[in-house]
């Protein structure tokens, strides 16, 4: 009962080898964006788990500093969303990964999750909002603050607020220097 | 390093973590099938897979979801396209901003003889069969039968057509070696 004109498999090799030549020919020429896929990933994240987008409001870079004794730089980021600011200071590590230390505003004991190409680390926040991840690979990163873990809602913190949104950040391209 | 979800919306995403860099570039391919610029191309297969995300429940095999996939993502992309053509005329100063969508001179220019044959012989062919090819290329081979089926019983149906549009590829590709 298979018709043939929807049974590639069994059809003419020569079709397979033309369809593979085609194939070949827009990759060529017309391939997907390399970052496509990673852009549809976020999108996708975003809208499942109905997270707000945190923006960026401020970027600084500062001269060398002093106390690491590297000639680094370190960045400082700052991103909003309608309940929670977050601010990061990059720093360049002497093994070409980055140390990153983080604030939340107002500070909440949050999960800070930051999104790596292939995985993530994941950090809490003390109770001051602070955080820090000592050894973030380079590359594109994006940071998620997630609420303190759903079931465990009882256990309000100081901050006495409805139950938060998951904030995600746009992504940051991570280098040693900049 | 840890995982980070274990809700069902984690699962979700573990999911179509799988799916979305492996299809991702079959639904660019229908896309600037259509005529899209890259841009709207862009946001046409984003959105796609932003909305399976609510008709997951209702898909259950991955070859279903392929063709889900390619099926709203041309819909959809044929409907920017016949907007922007609508508005193109009267907005000179945005036309030069749109790429072309179609490979440009420039880029064809690298390709090698064998793939300069294929590009020449696709090009006397319908647009429609043009499409069609392109699209048909890049389907996984196991998802290629639910994907055939969906899009056949689609007005304008793209099945029954496959064999024709292939036959005048390979016509046109005999012809052009004869040639030589």
């Amino acid at each position: 009962m298979t018709t043939h004109s929807a049974d590639l498999s069994s059809g003419e090799p020569s079709d397979e080898s033309v369809l593979a030549k085609i194939k070949a020919l827009f990759e060529a020429v017309d391939p997907a964006p390399p970052d496509l896929a990673e852009r549809v990933r976020f999108a996708v994240a975003l809208a499942d788990l109905e997270a707000e987008a945190a923006r960026l409001v401020e970027e600084a870079a500062f001269e060398p500093a002093l106390t690491r004794g590297t000639a680094e730089e370190s960045r400082t980021i700052t991103f909003d969303s309608s309940e929670l600011t977050i601010m990061i200071r990059i720093d360049a590590n002497a093994d070409g990964t980055v140390r990153v230390d983080g604030w939340l505003a107002p500070p909440r004991a949050c999960r800070i999750e930051v999104s790596l190409r292939d995985g993530a680390l994941a950090v809490e926040a003390d109770a001051d909002g602070r955080f820090a991840f000592p050894s973030v690979p380079r590359g594109t990163v994006r940071f998620v603050v997630r609420p303190p873990a759903q079931h465990a809602q009882a256990a309000s913190d100081s901050s006495g607020n409805a139950r938060m949104k998951t904030v995600i950040t746009p992504a940051l391209v991570l280098l040693t220097a900049w | 390093m840890e995982e980070s979800l274990a809700s069902p919306a984690g699962i979700r995403a573990t999911l179509l973590d799988g799916l979305i860099p492996e299809l991702t570039p079959l639904l660019w391919q229908v896309a600037r099938a259509a005529g899209l610029g890259a841009e709207d191309a862009e946001d046409v297969v984003q959105s796609s897979w932003v909305s399976l995300l609510s008709h997951l429940d209702t898909i259950r095999e991955p070859a279903a979801i392929t063709a889900w996939l390619v099926t709203t993502t041309r819909r959809e992309a044929w409907k920017v396209a016949a907007s922007r053509r609508k508005t193109r005329p009267a907005d000179t100063e945005r036309l030069a901003d749109i790429p072309d969508p179609r490979p440009s001179p420039e880029d064809t220019a690298l390709l090698d003889e064998e793939q300069r044959a294929v590009w020449d012989a696709l090009r006397t062919l319908s647009p429609r069969c043009q499409e069609l090819l392109r699209i048909v290329a890049f389907v996984p081979r196991p998802d290629y039968d639910a994907v055939a089926v969906q899009l056949s019983m689609k007005r304008g149906s793209i099945g029954p057509n496959r064999r024709r549009c292939l036959d005048k590829l390979e016509q046109a590709l005999r012809d052009s070696s004869g040639d030589s």
